[in-house]
């Protein structure tokens, strides 16, 4: 009986929890195809291809859009997750002074309130010329993904004994099967959190990609902000759409690959 | 042991090839030294700045928000550019201009005086003081470009109370109307006076937007300027003694008219889109806006009835222009010279009517006898007055501090009371 109580409860609780992330989605849905929704009927009453219309087209720049947003996302996950991994293997196995002092200059990039830092970068990167290209935006939105990429490598790697690897090495593997049947398995999970997160993560910039890339380096927010801010709550729509697609996709993958991986 | 120093020298290798390949595109990023300069403008044969500018690519930073200007601009305008002056010209998608005012104040920190990526700016009212106060413009420019002489003595003087001096050319015009439905109001009160008494006898029907939103902004200021303007020594620009007059009895009108609003005031709409649906619902009798042709395009997307009319009060409404500026970086300030001054033209300034139904900007008395004719015969849709009717009731905009003192007091003695 109580088995049976808690099954349905927990069904219940799945099903409210989907619908609080699938029923705003399907709002954004029915908006972008509204000529005309005002309250209180609960359908638009006239419907239009106007906004996607207008997202393809040549005017709106989004192909071009996507494919750089998708350069630097793909870089910086990259570059995150090479500057994370050694860091968290050795936050996490070893002991040194000022461990806690590390941790919390990692930290500090999140802490700061975005526009204040962001500011603060514009400038620095002025001064080393790295203003202005694509290079240059993918290092600034490092800044905000190596910090989460770091903490979750760590719990990771602290979850797995170093004695593992020694072990291993006893046995005979070299190093490289070391790498690949030891530590990267145990690893893998929390990898494929930590550059999903970055990826993410630098998806969604604007202010940073805006000074930085000096408005010569469009990704999607910067498309999507100036119709966000204008009012045409279609294309808006249309346009959030198609900037949640990719990410919606990374993070559906990410849950997929861990559910199997139990 | 051995093992794992190899990973790590590999990455800290990756990393170093990583940086200092960083470090070799940094050196290569474009520098143009050939730029023009305000002093040298100031000398200049405009043929010359024409002939400076052919072949040249120009980055206008210009709010992106509207699907049919995007696609005018993109399409026709570029075209026309390319065609005429042989200039690329090419967009900065902004969402706020006040993100690119930031970005030139950190490059003037940074001592990046040139090869800047923005050629040209659309702004005006707050964002331009602070550009100008942050010297962060190129000028002055705009009293030498040939196509000044067909704007207002008004547009070339100050902007929201900020002395223009050049560092800024008009380009667009905006003017408070307010709109009706003639089948529910057949003859609205045309003056802030008839007004009060028309909100009196029907309680609930009116309503204006909550400021800071602009057009609601605009609508309280437009009492205060009413008040300040029964002061002789009122001229624009800010003062603590007639803002205090002139406040008391805003405050005053407001509270006033409070308990006859909709919802007997205790709450405002808080966009535009709240009060386009409160209107097209017919929930209230009145909707007003800074875009005179905002009813006729409303009536055309089917969100208004084709009733519905624009008004201005008997003593004028508060109008202002929007401007184009050069970023005291610009890699190409002679492009956005001729780019701003075709922009001013009448050609433009007609045609942008025709496809926009954008307020005719330029003065019509400044024109020969064909574009004066051709300017009032601009289509204007159903609802919109003409050209002559809103420059006649056409108010300047006060110093922009009268508006940041009105909206703090409108939400202390007015919202909260």
């Amino acid at each position: 009986m109580d088995v049976a109580v808690a099954k349905y409860g927990r069904r219940l609780a799945m099903v409210a929890i989907s619908g609080l992330a699938v029923i705003p989605l399907l709002l954004l849905v029915m908006r972008s195809f509204a000529q005309r929704w005002f309250w209180p009927t609960l359908l638009p009453s006239a419907w239009s291809l106007r906004a996607w219309q207008y997202a393809f087209s040549p005017t709106a720049e989004i192909l071009p859009a996507l494919a750089t947003s998708l350069s630097i996302a793909l870089l910086v996950t990259l570059l995150a997750v090479l500057v994370a991994l050694p860091a968290a293997r050795v936050l996490a196995w070893q002991e040194f002074r000022g461990k806690r002092a590390v941790i919390f200059a990692l930290l500090l990039p999140v802490l700061t309130p975005p526009l204040a830092a962001t500011m603060g970068v514009h400038a620095l990167f002025l001064r080393y010329g790295l203003t202005d290209m694509l290079l240059g935006v993918a290092l600034s939105h490092l800044i905000a993904t190596v910090p989460y990429a770091t903490l979750m490598l760590t719990g990771s790697f602290s979850r797995l004994d170093p004695d593992y690897e020694a072990q291993a090495r006893t046995l005979g593997a070299n190093h490289f099967s070391v790498l690949r049947y030891v530590t990267f398995p145990a690893i893998a999970p929390g990898l494929a959190v930590a550059a999903s997160f970055a990826f993410l993560i630098s998806w969604s910039q604007y202010l940073t990609t805006l000074l930085i890339g000096g408005g010569r380096i469009v990704t999607l927010p910067l498309t999507l902000v100036s119709f966000q801010r204008g009012g045409d709550e279609a294309i808006a729509a249309a346009l959030s759409l198609v900037f949640l697609a990719p990410a919606a996709a990374v993070a559906f993958s990410v849950a997929r690959f861990l559910r199997e991986g139990k | 042991m051995k093992n794992k120093n190899s990973v790590a020298r590999c990455l800290v290798v990756t990393l170093f090839v990583f940086f200092a390949l960083l470090a070799g595109c940094a050196k290569t990023t474009p520098s143009a030294t050939s730029t023009l300069t305000a002093e040298q403008f100031a000398s200049a044969r405009w043929e010359d700045i024409v002939a400076q500018a052919k072949g040249s690519e120009v980055n206008f930073g210009m709010w992106s928000g509207d699907e049919v200007r995007n696609r005018y601009y993109q399409g026709k305008v570029a075209a026309t550019l390319k065609e005429q002056y042989g200039i690329t010209l090419r967009f900065v998608p902004t969402g706020d201009v006040a993100d690119i005012v930031n970005k030139l104040l950190n490059e003037k920190g940074a001592g990046k005086t040139y090869g800047g990526t923005i050629d040209l700016v659309w702004i005006n009212g707050e964002n331009f003081r602070t550009a100008k106060q942050g010297g962060v413009l190129w000028g002055p420019f705009a009293e030498r470009l040939p196509n000044i002489k067909h704007f207002a003595a008004e547009a070339r003087q100050r902007d929201f109370g900020t002395p223009v001096e050049g560092y800024e050319a008009p380009y667009q015009r905006a003017q408070f109307v307010l709109a009706y439905d003639t089948a529910r109001v057949p003859e609205p009160p045309r003056s802030l006076a008839t007004l009060r008494e028309w909100i009196k006898t029907h309680p609930g029907r009116f309503t204006y937007l909550a400021p800071p939103d602009f057009t609601g902004s605009a609508f309280i200021r437009h009492i205060l300027l009413q008040q300040l303007k029964q002061d002789a020594a009122y001229n624009g620009t800010f003062n603590e003694q007639l803002y205090q007059r002139a406040a008391a009895a805003t405050i005053a009108y407001l509270n006033d008219i409070k308990p006859h609003l909709w919802r007997k005031g205790e709450t405002y709409p808080a966009s535009p889109k709240e009060a386009d649906r409160l209107f097209a619902n017919s929930e209230i009798d009145f909707t007003m806006s800074y875009g005179p042709s905002f009813a006729s395009e409303r009536i055309a997307r089917g969100e208004y009835p084709a009733s519905t009319r624009t008004f201005v009060f008997e003593e004028g409404t508060i109008g202002n222009y929007s401007y184009l500026a050069v970023p005291f970086n610009a890699s190409n300030a002679a492009g956005a010279l001729v780019v701003i001054n075709h922009l001013m033209s009448p050609a433009h300034t007609l045609e942008q009517g025709r496809e926009l139904g954008s307020l005719f900007p330029l003065a019509l008395e400044s024109l020969p006898p064909a574009d004066r004719a051709a300017a009032e015969a601009l289509p204007l849709g159903p609802a919109t007055l003409s050209i002559a009717e809103l420059a006649r009731h056409q108010l300047a905009e006060p110093d922009s501090e009268y508006l940041e003192r009105l909206e703090k007091d409108w939400r202390e003695k007015v919202l909260r009371q």
